[in-house]
C-alpha cells in the first residue's frame, strides 16, 4: 500500500515536470503513428528478416535453414536477370527523367508565355491512371496497328515490335515512365521560382553568360531539391513492377526481359509461396536502397547547397 | 540590393545584353527586338512539338475509343473516327460492371480519407506545432520509412491480415490509413503547419487551451488549402493503387477500378476501341477534378516537394 503511494506520486510528479509533460504531450499527438509505425513497418520488417532464414509456406510454421535463402539467390540466374533488368531500368530512366524534368522546367521559367498551359499539359500524362497509361502505351506501341509505327513507317522506318521484342521491351518501358515526368517538373519550376532574382542580377552584373547562370546560381539554389527527388525516384523504380505486370503477359515475357526484380519477387512470394525465398529478396533490396540512399547523402554535401545550415 | 534592382538595363533575366547603351539606334532596336521574338518563336517551336508528343498518346486514347472494332485496326490510321461510335461506353459498361468498380473505388478513397486527415493532421501537429525531446529524431524515423520498399513488409502483414481474416477485403488497405501510414500527408501537413506563426497558439495557451482545443480549433481551420491537397492526393493514390487491391482483392466483384481496367485488356485485347474506351473512362473523371483544383494540387506537390 505504501509502495503504491510512492509510486503513484512519483508518477505524477514526473508528469508535472515541463520536460515529461511536453514528451507526454508530444507522444500522444504522434500515438497513433507510433502504433501504425510499429504494426505495420517494424513488426513486418523484422519479420521479413526473420522469414529470409527460414524455409515458409504460408501454412504452418517457418522452418530455419540458416543462409539457404541467401546462397540460392547467388545461384539464381533469373534473380540475376531480374536484378539487372531493374539496374538497366533504373540506370537510364532516372538520369533522363530528371535532365528532362529539370530542362523543361528551366524553358518553362524563362518568362514563356502561356506557362500555366505548357505546365497543365506536361503534367497531365502523370495523374493519368497506371494502368490506364500501360494500356495507352501497349495501343500506340502496337506492333502492326499501333500509330507509333505507322508514323514511323511514313518515314520508312521498319518500328520494332516495342513491348513484344527481347531488346526494345526495356525501352518501351523508359518512355512510358518519362512521359510521367511533369510530377518532378512541378517540383522543379516551382523551386526555380522560389530562387531569388537578385542573384541573377548579381551575376549578370558580374558578366555571367548563361551558362555561368545555370551552374553557378540556379543549379546550387535547386540542389537540395533535386537530391530529394532523386534519391524518391530511385527508390521508386527499384520497385519498378505494375506497368510491367499489366502489360506483358505472361508477366516478365519476352523472354525474361521485363523480369523486374519486384515481378519476380511477387512470383515467388505470391505465386510459388516460397515466402522465404521472396523475404531474402526483399531482404537484400533493402541493403541495396540502403546503400543507394546512404552513398548520396553522404556525396551530397560536395554538390548540395543549403542556404542556411539549420538542420 | 535596391539599388541594383532599378538601375537601368539590369530589370531581369530576360535582358540579353545589360552593356547595350541607354537608347540603342532605331535599328539596333529592331533587330533586337527580331531577336527576342525570334528566341520566343524557338522557345514556343520546342514547346509546342513536346506538348504534342506529351498530348498524342491521350489523343490516341480518346479517338480509338470513338472507333469501331475494325476501323481501330485500319492502316493507315484514321485520325478522325468515322462513324464516331458513342455505343463502346455503354456496351463496355455492359459487359462488366464498371459502375461497380466506380463504387468500389469512391469507397476505397473514402475511407482512406478520412483515415488519413484524422491521424495525418494529428501527427503532423505532434512532429511541428509541440516541442518535446526526441521529436526530431522520431520524425527522422517517419522519413525514413519512405525508402523502405513495401516489399519488404509485404509477407508478414499478408499472413497477419489472414489471421485476422481480412484477405479479400479492402480492410488491409483501409486500417493503416487511420495509423498515420500516409507519410506524405503527415509531411506535408507538417510544412504547412510549421509555416503558422506560433505565437498564435502561445496566445491561445495563455488563455487556457488545451493542445487538443488549438489543434481542433485554430490549426486545423487554418489548414484548409493543406487538407484539401491531402484529400486530393490520397483519392488520386486510391484511384490510381493497384498493387494494394492486387495482392488482397480477389473477388472481381469487389475490385477498384485499377483491376477492372486490367481485366479489360485480358478479356477483350482484340477490341482496341472497348480497351481505350475503359482507359478513358478511367482517366477522365481524374483529369477533370485536376482541371478544377489544380491550384490545391500544384501548392501541394510545392509543399511537399520544394521544402524537403
Amino acid at each position: 500500500m505504501q509502495a503504491a503511494t510512492t509510486r503513484v506520486t512519483l508518477t505524477a510528479r514526473a508528469i508535472r515536470s515541463p520536460r515529461a509533460r511536453r514528451l507526454w504531450l508530444g507522444l500522444v499527438f504522434v500515438s497513433p503513428w507510433l502504433i501504425g509505425y510499429c504494426a505495420f513497418y517494424l513488426y513486418p520488417f523484422l519479420a521479413t528478416l526473420y522469414y529470409s532464414f527460414t524455409s515458409f509456406t504460408g501454412i504452418g510454421n517457418p522452418v530455419f535453414t540458416g543462409l539457404a535463402n541467401y546462397s540460392g539467390l547467388l545461384h539464381d540466374a533469373a534473380f540475376r536477370t531480374a536484378v539487372f533488368n531493374t539496374f538497366y531500368y533504373t540506370i537510364i530512366e532516372v538520369p533522363f527523367s530528371t535532365v528532362a524534368a529539370l530542362g523543361l522546367a528551366l524553358l518553362l521559367n524563362m518568362n514563356v508565355r502561356g506557362q500555366a498551359v505548357y505546365r497543365t499539359l506536361f503534367y497531365i500524362p502523370s495523374i493519368v491512371p497506371v494502368v490506364a497509361s500501360s494500356l495507352i502505351f501497349v495501343w500506340i506501341f502496337q506492333p502492326s496497328f499501333g500509330i507509333v509505327n505507322d508514323l514511323l513507317s511514313d518515314v520508312h522506318i521498319n518500328g520494332p515490335d516495342w513491348f513484344f521484342s527481347i531488346s526494345w521491351s526495356k525501352p518501351t518501358f523508359i518512355l512510358l515512365g518519362l512521359w510521367g515526368l511533369g510530377q518532378p517538373m512541378v517540383i522543379y519550376l516551382a523551386a526555380l521560382q522560389g530562387v531569388p532574382r537578385e542573384m541573377y542580377e548579381v551575376a549578370l552584373l558580374e558578366g555571367a553568360g548563361p551558362w555561368q547562370r545555370l551552374r553557378k546560381v540556379t543549379i546550387p539554389m535547386i540542389s537540395p531539391v533535386i537530391l530529394f527527388n532523386v534519391i524518391l525516384a530511385l527508390v521508386l523504380s527499384v520497385q519498378y513492377f505494375t506497368q510491367a505486370q499489366v502489360i506483358e503477359s505472361p508477366p516478365g515475357s519476352p523472354g525474361n526481359s521485363t523480369m523486374f526484380y519486384i515481378t519476380y519477387y511477387y512470383q515467388q512470394a505470391f505465386q510459388f509461396l516460397h515466402l522465404g525465398y521472396a523475404s531474402a529478396m526483399a531482404a537484400f533490396l533493402f541493403a541495396g536502397v540502403l546503400i543507394i540512399t546512404v552513398v548520396l547523402l553522404r556525396t551530397s554535401s560536395r554538390w548540395v547547397y543549403y542556404e542556411n545550415e539549420q538542420r | 540590393m535596391r539599388a541594383i534592382r532599378t538601375a537601368p538595363g539590369a530589370c531581369g533575366a530576360h535582358v540579353a545584353a545589360p552593356q547595350a547603351p541607354p537608347s540603342p539606334s532605331p535599328a539596333r532596336r529592331q533587330r533586337r527586338t527580331l531577336r527576342t521574338i525570334g528566341s520566343g518563336l524557338s522557345k514556343h517551336f520546342v514547346l509546342i512539338v513536346l506538348s504534342a508528343m506529351f498530348a498524342l498518346p491521350l489523343v490516341w486514347m480518346i479517338g480509338t475509343s470513338f472507333k469501331t472494332a475494325g476501323q481501330a485496326l485500319q492502316m493507315p490510321v484514321v485520325w478522325w473516327p468515322h462513324p464516331f461510335l458513342w455505343s463502346n461506353y455503354p456496351d463496355l459498361f455492359a459487359a462488366l460492371p464498371y459502375f461497380r468498380f466506380f463504387l468500389n473505388t469512391f469507397l476505397y478513397a473514402a475511407i482512406t480519407i478520412v483515415g488519413v486527415c484524422v491521424s495525418s493532421s494529428l501527427v503532423a501537429y505532434g512532429f511541428s506545432r509541440l516541442r518535446w525531446p526526441g521529436r526530431d529524431a522520431v520524425f527522422y524515423v517517419m522519413l525514413m520509412t519512405l525508402i523502405l520498399p513495401f516489399a519488404c513488409t509485404l509477407i508478414p502483414l499478408f499472413v497477419m491480415y489472414k489471421r485476422f481474416g481480412w484477405i479479400g477485403g479492402y480492410l488491409p488497405l483501409e486500417v493503416p490509413t487511420f495509423f498515420g501510414s500516409s507519410v506524405f500527408s503527415t509531411f506535408l501537413l507538417r510544412q504547412f503547419f510549421m509555416t503558422i506563426p506560433q505565437t498564435l497558439s502561445d496566445a491561445a495557451r495563455i488563455d487556457g487551451a488545451s493542445e487538443f482545443y488549438i489543434y481542433r480549433r485554430i490549426i486545423l481551420p487554418l489548414a484548409k488549402p493543406a487538407m484539401a491537397a491531402v484529400i486530393l492526393f490520397q483519392f488520386v493514390y486510391c484511384w490510381n493503387d493497384f498493387l494494394g487491391p492486387l495482392v488482397y482483392i480477389g473477388d472481381q466483384n469487389r475490385y477498384p477500378l485499377s483491376l477492372g481496367l486490367d481485366l479489360i485488356l485480358g478479356e477483350y485485347t482484340t477490341n482496341w476501341a472497348w480497351v481505350m474506351a475503359g482507359a478513358t473512362a478511367a482517366t477522365a473523371p481524374i483529369v477533370i477534378l485536376f482541371f478544377f483544383t489544380q491550384r490545391t494540387f500544384i501548392q501541394g506537390i510545392t509543399l511537399t516537394g520544394t521544402k524537403g
